[in-house]
């Protein structure tokens, strides 16, 4: 046993119960300068884990197998810390708006980051569950914050009931699972489960699991949450959801699919299930997004449908398929935090969030119209950026798989038609930021030096996932080989 | 009468199908609630009667995680609906519509 191999996760806790202490010393007005705080001791950790040494990049794992730390887990770690970061910035800037209890907010994300790397790590049911209940707890809070407004309320409540329904199906999977074969670990189980295909109750246990994970990744049909609570939570808070809890829930998918249990994922019957399950999320996240007028709300659909598209990879069930999902991640990563910080920033006085509440952005601040405008252009898959060579990739390894069986074709299909359709919607935000009649107010907008940086941090992210895709690719590559494929 | 591990587990089915039906059906938040305590319970008699016929204790160890987490959930559930009744005066779904399309 090595618990030394937890020490990121242990320096996070550690950095959020600081975060805490410090509410009682910081004077008021100081406060929101906490968010810098902790961005700049996890930027220390995310260098630390880079450069390739010490205790942060150790693999191994601890707790007879539990606690893995291997290429999958290392992968996602960064991804999360660099999400966390750049969610922090989000914070920074929409602080004014939490009315009271900001350094809990700050610490909340930082706990439901530890939540996140634990899940990067789990290699064991009762792993899995505690830390997908730690992400999702806490994300209750988060998503209730502005206690004052009754969306907000709404949307934690929704969040909560939806919830704590797809914790119960995963904790009677896990059970069933459990009973049948007598194995929590990962790669034990891996080895006994070939014998239990053909058991009931075994594939009722697998089954409700992915519930659970279908329900963090908002997969059809366990979506239903996702508008409502996108549209009600804070800014930030919505921004980590889309990211940070989206990620969570593929990292255990992959893992649960590709290392506890490989021998049902080949059945036929779950492959048709991997891609029926793939194309109706694209299709009803896209179709839904068209008559939307809450940029938030649309972004949720919007998920939604990326979540669809991450599933084309997963399907695949390739080495190619698995490594176009963490790339295609991470330039989901820039995208969508540009989106929301452009969100948290320009709509602060419109009430609704709604999409005319973009108009004129070009004359009152022309670097946020153009993130917005790369943004939303490389969401909808439009070369050279992150967003069209990430799809490019997913489409390119479900047709490998097309040769073997032929439902993969009409995934594909569905794929590029769920595309088509999203450029409606994607470049009606674009024609509101450029083209929209008489904009009521031509203010111009200030940036703050540490948004200025966050959103030109993004930029660089998302050109240069797209032209330098081999950048992220090659270390994709490398973990899905490791997940055996 | 011998109790064996399917007369434990058809309990536990049942528990979980009626807690099911209440989330569905009930349309006050505190008693949705209660029945989602019901399925998580469910769930864990399932895994202490697999744990005893089994004789293998992760089971039980696991039960304890789930009390443990499904106490910090009511801690915040309930915590919220109290907020969400105080401002709307009502603890049923279907007051719950500020957000629609």
């Amino acid at each position: 046993m090595n618990a030394s191999l937890m020490t990121l996760e242990l320096c996070v806790l550690a950095l959020g119960v600081v975060l805490l202490l410090a509410d009682f010393w910081m004077p008021a007005e100081r406060k929101k300068y906490l968010a810098y705080a902790a961005i700049a001791a996890l930027a220390g950790l995310l260098l630390i884990s880079f450069s390739g040494q010490g205790v942060c990049s150790l693999g191994g794992s601890a707790f007879h197998g539990a606690f893995a730390n291997d290429a999958l887990a290392v992968f996602f770690k960064r991804f999360f810390l660099l999400a966390a970061i750049l969610v922090l910035f989000i914070a920074a800037e929409f602080s004014g708006r939490i009315a009271a209890g900001i350094s809990e907010f700050y610490s909340l994300i930082v706990f439901a980051l530890a939540g996140m790397l634990f899940a990067a790590s789990a290699n064991d049911f009762a792993m899995l569950f505690v830390s997908i209940e730690l992400i999702t707890i806490t994300f209750y809070v988060l998503v209730s914050f502005q206690r004052g407004k009754l969306q907000s309320l709404e949307a934690g409540v929704k969040y909560l009931i939806l919830g704590a329904l797809s914790s119960a199906f995963m904790v009677f999977g896990i059970a069933l699972i459990w009973g049948t074969t007598g194995e929590l670990n990962f790669t034990k189980l891996a080895a006994v489960a070939p014998q239990f295909v053909g058991s009931q109750i075994f594939l009722l246990g697998v089954l409700l699991v992915l519930v659970g994970l279908g329900f963090k990744i908002a997969a059809f049909p366990f979506q239903i949450w996702a508008p409502d609570v996108y549209q009600g939570a804070p800014t930030p808070t919505t921004a980590f959801l889309a990211i940070g809890s989206k990620a969570a829930g593929f990292v255990l998918l992959l893992r649960v699919l590709f290392t506890a249990v490989p021998s049902v994922m080949h059945t036929p019957a779950f492959t048709n299930l991997l891609i029926i399950i793939s194309g109706i999320t694209i299709l009803y996240g896209n179709l839904c997004a068209l008559p939307q007028r809450n940029l938030k709300r649309l972004l949720g659909y919007s998920s939604i449908a990326h979540a669809g598209y991450l599933l084309l990879g997963v399907a695949a069930l390739s080495a190619n398929g698995q490594a176009a999902v963490l790339y295609y991640l991470a330039g989901y990563l820039f995208t969508v935090l540009a989106a929301f910080a452009v969100i948290a920033i320009v709509l602060q006085n419109v009430e609704n969030e709604d999409i005319s509440g973009l108009a004129g952005l070009n004359q009152r601040s022309p670097l946020l119209a153009a993130t917005m405008t790369l943004a939303m252009v490389s969401l909808a898959g439009i070369p050279p950026l992150a967003g069209f060579f990430g799809k490019f990739l997913l489409l390119k390894a479900v047709l490998e798989q097309g040769a073997t069986y032929h439902g993969y074709y009409c995934l594909a299909f569905t794929a590029l038609v769920g595309v088509v359709i999203s450029l409606y919607y994607y470049f009606n935000v674009v024609r509101a930021l450029y083209w929209s009649k008489e904009p009521a107010d031509l203010s111009p907008i200030e940036l703050s030096s540490p948004a200025k940086f966050f959103i030109w941090v993004c930029i660089a992210g998302i050109f240069w996932l797209g032209i330098y895709p081999s950048t992220v690719l090659d270390p994709a590559l490398a973990v899905a080989k490791s997940l055996g494929l | 009468m011998h109790v064996g591990l399917e007369h434990y587990l058809t309990v536990s089915f049942l528990l979980f199908a009626l807690g099911l039906l209440g989330v569905i059906l009930r349309r006050n938040l505190i008693v949705m609630y209660m029945s989602l305590e019901l399925m998580l319970n469910a769930a864990n008699l399932a895994l202490v009667s697999f744990s005893r016929f089994n004789n293998k204790l992760d089971g039980q160890v696991l039960v304890f995680f789930i009390i443990t987490v499904a106490a910090a959930e009511v801690a915040v559930g309930l915590a919220l609906i109290v907020a969400l009744y105080r401002k709307r005066q009502s603890a049923h779904v279907e007051d719950l519509t500020s957000m629609k399309l």
